[in-house]
């Protein structure tokens, strides 16, 4: 991911969510160009197929996420069209997994909606990035271009868009390269949770296969790629020990909402430093 | 099958999440975050995957906890399949023959 790095304006912040470590503009003011379109010699076909080449390579890690997600979630008692239906139309990795370690029978609708909001939080950021790069696109077309920002298009699609900088005019989101972005991790995506849905319900006891591991082992991935430093990682401390405190005091699932508010209320008061 | 609470839950996160989406476009691009409402908004989406494993923590159960212990070891220098593998493999076998 070292090559969405080049080109750092100082304005830039670092978004981080998964293995990914993107950069995104914040302070881009609206004043700074003539909006300049995606221009490709070639067609839009290719620049298509240049957006699927692009993230195929990333699609291979993606599949194995969206396997152990499904299994897991059949596990629990949801049917293939559910799983297919959720991550279909949510389409945020993160917070599926978030969802499905909560759900139990009948879910927690305000538990597991309120978290999948703030899992997804970092989104306001990323669209704020893309608005400078969409400022040729009609309201409808911007909407649904905003449903496929996922991390992994947002990342390439503003690595593109930024390619084509040039000195007083500000690089547009290219259509045809994010829609074969977008193309290839929906198709993965909903693919792999969809098959893991119809495997899972089959395999034997989780508990002892240890397969109750699995998903403790994918946040901890997803943490680690998160990481941003000891400082910045307080708030996970917190949260973690009034969420255990939590956990062990009062039946329920408060701890999350409990921890989730903790960490939260630390990093509000003692942001410290940033190290990156 | 399509049960009607599982529907609704599963709609509302399509709801919250394509709102996260949308918003930061329509109403960030034209005023900028503070500081401090960047940093919060940073450390949302570990405190909660975080608070969400908390169970894990919690237990006393000697093989749950060295099996943690090597998956979190394991979570900070792998990558995510070879990491559910040692997680996986690593409390099954503890749990057969410590109990």
């Amino acid at each position: 991911m070292r090559n969405l790095r080049d080109k750092t304006e100082p304005a830039e912040r670092a978004v981080n969510f998964g293995q990914f470590e993107m950069n995104a503009l914040t302070s881009e003011g609206p004043e700074r160009s003539k909006p300049r379109t995606a221009k490709s010699l070639s067609g839009p076909l290719s620049e298509v197929r240049r957006g699927a080449l692009r993230i195929a390579p990333l699609l291979i890690g993606v599949a194995p996420f969206g396997l152990v997600l499904g299994a897991q979630a059949g596990q629990k008692g949801l049917s293939v069209v559910e799983v297919a239906l959720m991550c279909g139309l949510n389409f945020a990795g993160g917070s599926e997994f978030v969802a499905i370690e909560l759900w139990r029978n009948p879910p927690l609708l305000f538990l597991i909606v309120g978290m999948t909001f703030l899992v997804n939080s970092r989104h306001l950021l990323m669209g704020a990035t893309l608005a400078p790069r969409m400022r040729t696109l009609s309201a409808r077309r911007a909407s649904l271009t905003l449903f496929f920002m996922a991390d992994e298009i947002w990342a390439f699609g503003l690595e593109e868009a930024r390619s084509r900088d040039q000195e007083y005019a500000t690089g547009q989101l290219s259509l045809p390269y994010y829609a074969g972005l977008a193309a290839g991790l929906y198709g993965t995506w909903l693919i792999s949770t969809t098959v893991g849905a119809l495997v899972g319900p089959r395999v034997g006891n989780p508990q002892v296969l240890g397969l109750d591991m699995a998903f403790p082992a994918v946040f901890l991935v997803i943490l680690k790629g998160l990481w941003k430093g000891h400082k910045a990682a307080i708030p996970w401390v917190v949260s973690l020990a009034v969420a255990v405190a939590l956990h062990l005091s009062i039946s329920g699932s408060w701890y999350v909402a409990g921890g989730t508010v903790a960490g939260l209320t630390v990093a509000y008061l003692f942001p410290g430093q940033k190290e990156c | 099958m399509l049960r009607r609470w599982d529907l609704l839950t599963i709609l509302g996160m399509a709801f919250v999440t394509y709102l996260t989406r949308v918003l930061g476009f329509w109403v960030l691009r034209r005023h900028t975050l503070g500081e401090k409402a960047t940093i919060v908004l940073e450390a949302a989406p570990g405190c909660v995957l975080i608070c969400v494993i908390a169970p894990v923590f919690a237990t006393s159960r000697p093989s749950n906890l060295v099996a943690l212990g090597l998956t979190v070891l394991a979570a900070t220098r792998l990558p995510m399949l070879p990491t559910v593998a040692i997680g996986v493999s690593s409390a099954a076998l503890l749990r057969h023959f410590f109990g």
